[in-house]
């Protein structure tokens, strides 16, 4: 598989200023900037949509299970699907050979049918996806055309909206979005999951997903490392109105586990397989599917750098609050103030992936030194965190301490904090330690809470601290 | 249990035999495992619990329960169907004698201090 795609990579090609014209979609050429520049070296013309075989798949809540197939070329297939245009559309598409009937397309349908009536429609391009990676990258401009033909078939036949339209695309699929965007101005919203690096990073904008292919363009980075030498696949810049780079945007946490593990998944060997192939650039599915339901639990933090979102500069969320990575990105629209925002987060490394920030600052209280570290569990309206390690190293009382916690739990009203601590050793004199003061600010609206303790407790022992 | 030890074996075999490659530091093959990766005994793991939903399927180290979540005590066994609790905490289980052999004496993670107090 890798070897295919690096061979594809420096395959050339020199045939030049040729030209394909289809029948609807026009005419296709390989002059610049889609070929012949550093970034595409190789001449390929897009192939046939015949060929390429493009097919949407809707679903809706009232077939949230078995698709409908509805094509734009015939009027009928819409006219007795359960389409419904008073309903927002969201078209889902794939990347390079991947297959629009993959599960992780229908399940995200499925999980926005559980909030929301939408027409959700799974555009299946895999013939034209499982080739050269040259040649691919150059069939998403057919599969561009195709989509903006729908959109125009809808507006026209149906005076269907194209502010209606929502286009996520992961990949490749993420420049099938620009294509579209690009074809038929207007249209409400796309959704760039990981967007492809390779033949698209560096080009013009007409090549590309860019932010003027929608009224409003939000990306998810996840593998945003040069595909020479680090093999990533997706795009690093920013291109969209916000760019959210999760754990920083080019390593996953849980894509780094050896080869067995990866591969035996709990999903499956399948999925397991494609989690080996490409693990961090297919988290930015699994971040979008699972946002879905977890509307507040991926609040991207606006920062220079991810270095700087890590040592906590920018913390809590502004007044104006935190766009949220996803599915609800668009609640942000009008927010904007700045081109190109970059904006920080974490997540877990299993799902489900949605994590909530605290900053936690412990004051110690005792009589000696001690080497340790110290953790602390978070207590609310909504549940408890588990013990997080907030420092490690020499404990010296009356020091205090201050730490980010990513907790897996939205606890809510923080209305009580234990604290422990350890040495993994035993020590004869048995030290005792405690915490005087903790000060918990929650990241999302910065409220502040503080507990006291007066008490001191050995290591392995929780002390209890409440609201003061 | 007969159908399980070969897949085992080869489990081992696979885990063992991979040396060969350049082990990244921090993380480890057989020991020092990761959340999420394959073990056969909660020894391997960093966070001390190599966790398996039912008896046929595979082992993976998983965190360790949080309070007022399940867990079972410390077992013989190596391989739990819940965790044991975090530092501090203490699992409430029944510990009668047919819950250790089967594996399934479940609890709920307690705080000994507070529930004395608050309760």
């Amino acid at each position: 598989m890798l070897g295919i795609w690096i061979l594809a990579l420096f395959l050339l090609n020199a045939a030049e200023g040729e030209e394909v014209c289809f029948d609807r979609l026009g005419c296709f050429s390989d002059d610049l900037p889609w070929s012949g520049s550093t970034e595409r070296p190789v001449h390929k013309l897009p192939w046939d949509p015949k060929k390429i075989d493009i097919h949407f798949l809707l679903y809706t809540r009232e077939n949230p299970e078995n698709s409908q197939e509805i094509d734009s070329t015939d009027l009928s297939t819409i006219d007795s699907s359960n389409f419904n245009t008073s309903r927002i559309t969201r078209f889902i598409v794939h990347g390079f050979v991947d297959n629009g009937e993959e599960n992780w397309l229908s399940d995200m349908c499925k999980r926005m049918l559980s909030v929301e009536d939408v027409n959700c429609i799974c555009v299946n391009w895999k013939r034209g996806a499982r080739c050269q990676y040259t040649q691919a990258s150059n069939n998403v401009r057919v599969v561009g055309a195709e989509i903006a033909y729908f959109v125009n078939v809808l507006m026209e036949k149906y005076e269907y909206s194209p502010a209606d339209v929502h286009i996520i695309g992961h990949s490749l699929g993420a420049h099938v979005a620009g294509e579209a965007g690009k074809r038929r101005p207007g249209i409400g919203r796309i959704t760039g999951l990981d967007p492809a690096q390779p033949y698209f990073q560096g080009t013009p904008i007409e090549v590309r997903l860019d932010k003027s292919d929608a009224d409003f363009v939000d990306v998810i980075h996840t593998d945003s490392a040069p595909t020479i030498p680090n093999l990533g696949f997706g795009m690093s810049p920013a291109v969209g109105h916000i760019d959210f780079y999760p754990n920083g945007g080019k390593e996953m946490p849980g894509c780094a586990k050896n080869p067995v593990s990866q591969i035996v998944d709990l999903d499956g060997i399948w999925e397991g397989t494609r989690d080996f192939v490409a693990c961090n650039h297919l988290r930015s599915y699994k971040y979008y599917s699972d946002s879905i339901i977890y509307p507040d639990g991926f609040l991207g933090y606006s920062c220079a750098s991810y270095e700087l979102f890590q040592s906590g500069s920018c913390f809590p969320c502004p007044r104006e609050g935190c766009p949220n990575m996803g599915h609800y990105a668009d609640k942000f629209k009008d927010k904007n103030k700045y081109n190109f925002q970059k904006f920080y987060l974490n997540t877990g490394e299993a799902k489900d992936f949605p994590l909530w920030r605290y900053k936690v600052t412990v004051t110690l209280s005792g009589k000696k030194k001690v080497k340790g570290y110290i953790n602390i569990a978070l207590y609310g309206n909504d549940g408890n965190t588990r013990q997080h390690q907030i420092f490690k190293g020499t404990l010296k009382p009356s020091n205090t301490y201050t730490s980010f916690i990513d907790a897996e739990v939205n606890v809510g009203t923080v209305t009580k904090v234990k604290f422990l601590w350890n040495n993994n050793m035993i020590n004869p004199t048995f030290p005792k330690l405690g915490a005087a003061t903790i000060t918990v600010q929650v990241g999302q609206n910065g409220t502040e809470f503080r507990f006291c303790g007066s008490e001191k407790v050995r290591e392995d022992v929780l002390q209890t601290l409440t609201a003061c | 249990m007969a159908t399980i030890l070969p897949l085992r074996l080869l489990l081992a075999l696979l885990l063992l035999l991979p040396p060969a490659l350049p082990a990244p530091h921090e993380r480890g093959l057989i020991f020092n495992l990761d959340i999420g990766e394959l073990c056969l005994q909660s020894a391997q793991c960093k966070s001390g619990c190599c966790h398996r939903n039912s008896g046929l399927s595979l082992a993976r180290c998983a965190p360790r329960a949080a309070e007022f979540q399940e867990c079972s005590p410390k077992s013989l066994y190596g391989v739990y169907y819940k965790c044991p609790c975090e530092n501090g905490l203490t699992c409430d289980a029944d510990k009668s004698i047919v819950g250790s052999i089967t594996n399934s004496n479940f609890g709920l993670c307690k705080d000994p201090l507070s529930s004395d107090k608050s309760r």
